[in-house]
């Protein structure tokens, strides 16, 4: 493992050393609020000389692209049949007619070529052009299996982005949520962007509130598949399972440490007041972090290990604070309305997602200071339980605008709300996966 | 996941050492068309399971009080509880002096007290307040008497709703702690 890093560390070092002497140049600045839409095309990638593209996957593979980026909100995707006599003859650099797509005024293009190899395998050609110079950008060729088409365009669209804006991006990335079928509740899986749902747990019971482990292999979350609500930790590769707290009383609302060590959670015991404790994933030691009559609960970690941000009715209503793990100093986030829940601290750590109650529930956002708070969704049923996306520029959270609860993602200034589930079922706490 | 990066690795290496190579005997001339190859290889979630270790906590044989034909259904009522509060109501407390005296007088019985929400809120925070419900009663029950081992508590939050209209109606049929008996 030890190894494997240190290579990755290593070449990746290289690589942006590398990137950062010919490429530096950004093309969107996302930081900048008044930044207009980046205008780019995405054609119906080519099919190479193989087998007969029978599902249609080169259509497919740049409509993902074209569904990541425009998520994304700063780009602006034009017809791609405005650019179809542009790539009459081939997708690469010399093959292009670039006079054609400085007419529609594309400042970029990601051109593809798949080959269907085998019945399960392909290989993928995409590459980026900044098509004002006919310069190109980048280029990556990709083999894998064919159910994994989707993947392997995500792969790009993260490469597209970070190509242009400098960022990191989460397009490969899951999210988990529960969903209720009559009175059981189970876990699933599905791709941000709602593709490929997957049932990961069937114990017939109650079963919530999925957190995921920093490298992404194993799910905590709780059960009543044993009769008490307990927590457990499951590796989704394997499918191994294990038992991790088990008191009397409640053990849920599980939340990672950034090194993955510990876990967070709510315990009440045998006197039923709600305590935040952590426990290491390794040996489960208990420690109390919190000690107070009201009821604590839903722990969430600063991406640097120093805080917490939990739930409190100590001042009589639920609010958010924060608490120092070192000092153990308690600071109080939330003064506004009577019920504040389910904090969720960013990846960047500078803002605490929550939810909070002003006649309907709603997504909110408060700096971690405290000071600047912004109200993400309205006026569209209630919305609850905020997870962020790694790269810290979306949101999914559940709502129930739509009759039952279901899934969306949006940008983390509210806007592009998106449902990303359907089907039977209210879908709920979504949990969104690291990268 | 990280997992996935695991066996391309040494292709990316060798795809990012060729990426540096045409690049540095490209410099300054025109820009090259290197295509950096990357495979993909996953393994699939699976669903197997494998239970280690077995909860300890009584859930078994209890049955549903309320809908026994005897006298112990009109006893084991479910008692009701304001919004966000898990205090105890004068009229609940009426029902917990019958249930108390009842279990005072049949030793054998043994109760687990189910504590449940409306399920306005998030289901986290009424996890906590299901549980607290629950303890409300059993401590009670304990003041008066009752041994506390032959009481069983367990919070369901907002997971188990007698109604799902949404009217206060249904939210205050929804706030309550249920009784078990075995």
């Amino acid at each position: 493992m030890h190894k494997y890093r240190i290579l990755i560390l290593l070449f990746s070092t290289l690589f942006i050393f590398n990137a950062s002497n010919a490429l530096a140049k950004v093309y969107i600045d996302i930081l900048s609020p008044s930044s207009t839409y980046f205008p780019i095309v995405i054609p119906k990638f080519k099919k190479a000389e193989g087998l007969p593209d029978k599902n249609n996957l080169a259509e497919k593979m740049s409509r993902v692209i074209t569904d990541d980026l425009k998520f994304t909100g700063f780009f602006r995707i034009l017809d791609p049949k405005a650019v179809d006599s542009a790539l009459l003859d081939g997708v690469t650099k010399n093959k292009i007619k670039w006079d054609v797509l400085s007419i529609i005024g594309a400042e970029a293009i990601v051109t593809g070529r798949i080959r269907i190899k085998a019945q399960d395998q392909i290989t993928v050609e995409l590459r980026l052009f900044d098509s004002l110079q006919g310069k190109f950008i980048t280029g990556k060729k990709y083999g894998g299996k064919t159910e994994d088409y989707r993947r392997i365009a995500h792969k790009f669209s993260n490469e597209i982005f970070g190509r242009l804006t400098g960022e990191i991006s989460s397009f490969n990335t899951k999210i988990a949520f529960e969903k209720k079928i009559r009175s059981n509740k189970d876990l699933f899986l599905t791709d941000y962007d709602g593709a490929n749902e997957k049932k990961i747990t069937a114990y017939n019971s109650l079963t919530l509130s999925p957190a995921w482990s920093p490298d992404g292999i194993n799910i905590a979350f709780t059960s009543y598949k044993g009769g008490n609500p307990d927590l457990y930790v499951k590796n989704i590769f394997n499918g191994n399972t294990r038992k991790i707290s088990s008191k009397q009383g409640i053990n849920i609302t599980p939340a990672w440490s950034p090194d993955g060590d510990k876990i967070a959670l709510t315990l009440s015991l045998n006197n039923g007041n709600s305590e935040i404790y952590l426990i290491t994933v390794k040996d489960r030691k208990l420690e109390r972090i919190t000690n107070n009559w009201a009821t604590d609960v839903s722990p969430t970690w600063s991406p640097d290990s120093q805080k917490i941000a939990f739930v409190s009715s100590r001042s009589g209503n639920p609010h958010i604070y924060t608490l120092d793990l070192k000092t153990r100093k308690i600071k109080r986030l939330t003064y506004t309305g009577k019920y504040n829940t389910t904090p969720s601290w960013s990846p960047d750590g500078k803002i605490i997602a929550y939810t909070g109650l002003k006649n309907s529930y709603n997504i909110y956002i408060v700096s971690t200071d405290g000071l600047q708070r912004n109200q993400l969704t309205s006026n569209q049923g209630n919305n609850e339980d905020p997870s962020w996306s790694p790269d810290s520029n979306f949101l999914a959270f559940s709502s129930d605008r739509t009759g039952q609860k279901e899934i969306f993602i949006m940008r983390a200034d509210g806007k592009n709300q998106k449902k990303i589930t359907s089907g039977r079922g209210n879908k709920s706490s979504p949990a969104w996966s690291p990268n | 996941m990280k997992r996935y990066l695991m066996p391309g690795v040494t292709i990316i290496f060798l795809s990012i050492l060729l990426l540096t190579v045409s690049c540095a005997s490209n410099k300054g001339a025109k820009q090259s068309e290197t295509i950096a190859t990357e495979d993909i290889q996953i393994t699939g979630d699976q669903l197997d399971e494998e239970v280690l270790v077995e909860s300890k906590i009584p859930t078994t044989g209890f049955i549903d009080a309320s809908a026994m034909e005897s006298e112990l259904a009109s006893i084991f009522t479910d008692i009701s509880f304001d919004y966000d509060s898990f205090a105890l109501k004068p009229e609940t407390k009426a029902i917990l002096d019958k249930i108390s005296e009842t279990l005072l007088n049949k030793t054998a019985l043994q109760i687990m007290v189910e504590g449940h929400c409306d399920d306005r809120g998030t289901n986290e925070y009424n996890l906590a307040l299901g549980q607290r419900r629950a303890e409300s009663a059993k401590r009670y029950l304990v003041q008066l008497g009752v041994s506390p081992e032959r009481i069983f508590t367990i919070s369901y939050g907002e997971e188990k709703p007698l109604s799902t209209d949404q009217n206060e109606e249904a939210w205050t049929e929804n706030r309550r702690d249920h009784f078990m008996i075995r």
